[in-house]
């Protein structure tokens, strides 16, 4: 299957950048693995005619040099989702678009690269109220892209909580998340 | 300085060694004082694995200590029914094992030191243990059975201290011991400072018993005595759920990490054994390597540990008495160390109990006792092995929550489950005192304010000690500001509700932090974003 752009997380910045561009004439699909609560933006998409996959994941992704030409979901098997544009919105810890382990932490689908402190002592804070350096770390980016070994993957953009710096854990972030939504479509667009 | 002469002994220490011996002196008839700096339950008592020996851990190296620990087991089983959980222990043996010399034959000596001392061992088959305890390593190669089982250290302590104050007892928590009152070589009482207000007092009676655990070597050292003492830090991991039914040790010589043993709702695992400083004692944190060798030696006990979340990390301070021989700590017998500082150290009036374990402390209380009456010229004989305690003196759970009417609800059944006979003193008067406020561990508003009125509780940590609220899968997340603002209400301070639920967290908080990765990451920013999302707090919809 090929579409113009594949948005992986139903998310509010996954559903808000899905919207935006499904609206815009490009062919979408977006994979949500868990509940998608951003009723309006979900109902947009649909309504102009996106594709929305939801209860699956992205299990894989096949790379073509400095592109991610494709990906693998859980249900569709062996059918890959082909696209020319790729969005990442896949969430911190709790949604698992980040893992941390005993001494690092990774972007589990893609190996992207994350800015993350490899001093452990220094993710958290003794004072529960304090803010937490733990939930600053994200994935990479450079003009948007995300990284993967320092090389830059062009179709690949990360959005949302997945980033460095962004998190809902931190207070409201509401509107920070819909910026770098709208940023990752403002990219695609522009190509 | 006010000055109190009313008492017969002052107890220094409120964790389970003071608590009983103030229940047993107040049984023998004599007025006591029992002084805590912080709350009942906060050192050595509320930070170890909370696990019923048989005995069969030291049989094959210290007879004496398995000896004490079978006979008090058996004690316990019948006078702290309700704070005991009878899940049986399995000794198992690694392939691993038979490689460094702990394998079949060492099985077979340790039986034989197990039934010498008394302990009911037998040798099952690696199937037998495996249909016994599904989640056990399976491929070891061979399996004793024991008589292991469970203890609720706060339950434990609280319920001392109730029946100390049931005799007599008067209980001073949050009141520090500062120094000794003294007479050329005569400890005549006490000073201490009430650490909420900061007012000092005096205490005087004949003698005092020193049962601060680690902290006893301070305590001591005002009097001008020394006892050597070995802080042996010990690090534990509690995981999310009931991961076994039944308590796992690996039968080789002692080491770190080698026993899991399942308590309430979780699984704990421990403990490592490392020498701290003094001054380290009131601040421990548990080291990224500690987790590592306690997740590592506990999932060859049982392999699905790698895969379980883990709630938090705590670690406590065994009050032994030093060896300086033995730079690990291993080899000092877990002996109980009862000193007469009179005809040790030539210091009247002074008694210090330490050592021991934590199931062997009605019999420290004991010999505590027994010198303290001594000292007074009292003549009575302790009967607190046969005199059950308060909450285990109706037998069991299903016979107390029969005292409701109807069918009991999760949270009275629960509070059955934790406060024994005493759940007629719990009021489920109004339809609001039936409700959950911890759903972890089923803890009703009902429990909380009984606990307010009945166990001397004023903080969550406090209320945590005798109710588990807070203690469960959720480590307060969903439930605290619930259970902070009914604390405070009860406590008739509605305004301290937010102060008590940060205290709270920042503790729970702590414990995390020491494992936070994986899935208890995941949890800890859950736990964040529920409380950090929507600023300013708000505690009226609560």
């Amino acid at each position: 299957m090929k579409f113009d752009v594949v948005i992986i997380g139903g998310g509010l910045a996954g559903m808000t950048a899905a919207a935006e561009l499904q609206k815009a004439g490009l062919k979408c699909a977006v994979v949500a693995a868990g509940l998608s609560l951003h009723n309006v933006s979900r109902r947009e998409f649909t309504a102009a005619g996106g594709t929305l996959l939801a209860g699956d994941s992205v299990v894989s992704g096949r790379f073509d040099g400095d592109r991610l030409a494709a990906v693998r979901t859980g249900k569709l098997g062996s059918v890959e989702l082909e696209a020319d544009n790729f969005i990442l919105a896949s969430g911190k810890y709790f949604s698992q678009g980040l893992v941390a382990d005993m001494d690092r932490v990774y972007e589990p689908l893609f190996g992207l690269d994350v800015e993350y402190d490899e001093d452990r002592s220094t993710w958290f804070d003794p004072s529960f109220a304090a803010p937490q350096k733990f939930l600053e770390f994200g994935v990479k980016t450079e003009d948007g892209c995300a990284l993967k070994d320092g090389s830059k993957i062009v179709n690949l953009y990360p959005a949302g909580e997945l980033l460095a710096g962004v998190s809902t854990a931190q207070g409201d972030a509401t509107e920070a998340i819909k910026k770098t939504a709208l940023a990752a479509v403002e990219a695609i667009r522009r190509k | 300085m006010p000055v109190n002469h009313d008492f017969d002994v002052i107890i220094i220490g409120g964790g389970i060694t003071g608590a009983g011996t103030a229940r047993d002196c107040a049984m023998r008839g004599l007025k006591v004082l029992l002084i805590e700096r912080s709350d009942i339950a906060t050192g050595a008592t509320g930070r170890n694995h909370g696990l019923l020996h048989s005995g069969a851990r030291y049989a094959v190296k210290d007879s004496e200590s398995a000896e004490e620990c079978i006979r008090e087991n058996k004690i316990l089983r019948r006078i702290a029914a309700n704070c005991v959980e009878v899940t049986g222990g399995l000794f198992i043996t690694l392939p691993e094992d038979a490689d460094s010399g702990f394998g079949l034959d060492y099985q077979a000596t340790f039986l034989e030191a197990c039934n010498k001392a008394g302990i009911e061992a037998r040798a099952i088959s690696p199937r037998e243990a495996i249909q016994m305890e599904p989640s056990v390593n399976p491929t070891l190669i061979g399996a004793v059975v024991v008589p292991d089982g469970s203890v609720d250290p706060f339950r434990l302590c609280s319920a001392n201290v109730t029946d100390a104050v049931l005799h007599g007892a008067k209980v001073l928590v949050y009141t520090e011991f500062l120094d000794f009152i003294r007479e050329g070589d005569t400890i005549l009482g006490v000073k201490v400072r009430d650490s909420r207000t900061g007012e000092t007092a005096e205490y005087r009676a004949p003698v005092t018993v020193n049962a601060a655990g680690i902290w006893g070597h301070g305590v001591a050292a005002k009097a001008g005595v020394k006892i050597g003492m070995y802080p042996a830090k010990g690090a534990l991991l509690v995981f999310g759920h009931r991961v076994n039914n039944v308590v796992i040790n690996r039968c080789r010589k002692s080491a770190d990490g080698d026993i899991l043993v399942p308590g309430d709702s979780v699984t704990v695992i421990g403990t490592t054994s490392t020498k701290v400083p003094f001054e380290e004692c009131d601040h421990m944190e548990v080291t990224p390597d500690e987790v590592k060798l306690l997740l590592r030696e506990g999932c060859a006990l049982c392999p699905s540990l790698a895969s379980t979340r883990i709630l938090r990390a705590y670690a406590g301070v065994r009050p032994l008495v030093a060896d300086d021989s033995d730079p690990t700590g291993r080899s000092i017998s877990r002996g109980i160390v009862c000193l007469d500082h009179e005809t040790r150290d030539g210091i009247k009036g002074f008694v210090s109990i330490t050592g021991g374990k934590l199931m062997t402390y009605r019999l420290m209380a004991e010999l505590a006792t027994d010198a303290v009456c001594r000292k007074l010229g009292v003549n009575k004989t302790c009967t607190t092995a046969e005199t059950p305690l308060p909450g285990s003196m109706d037998g069991r759970i299903e016979s107390v929550s029969k005292r409701f009417e109807g069918k009991p609800s999760a949270g009275q059944k629960g509070a059955a489950g934790r406060q024994g006979d005493m759940v007629g003193k719990i009021r489920f008067d109004t339809d609001a005192d039936k409700q959950l406020v911890c759903e972890c561990e089923n803890v009703t508003l009902a429990e909380i304010k009984y606990a307010v009125r009945e166990l001397g509780v004023s903080n969550l940590e406090d209320l945590r000690r005798r109710t588990r609220v807070g203690m469960g899968t959720c480590q307060g997340t969903l439930c605290i500001r619930r259970a902070a603002k009914a604390l405070a209400e009860a406590l008739g301070k509605p305004e301290m509700a937010e102060k008590l639920a940060a205290d709270y967290l920042d503790e729970r908080w702590k414990g995390m932090r020491a494992v936070g990765w994986g899935d208890t990451l995941r949890e800890m920013e859950f736990m964040q974003r529920v409380y950090k999302f929507e600023k300013p707090y708000s505690y009226d919809e609560v």
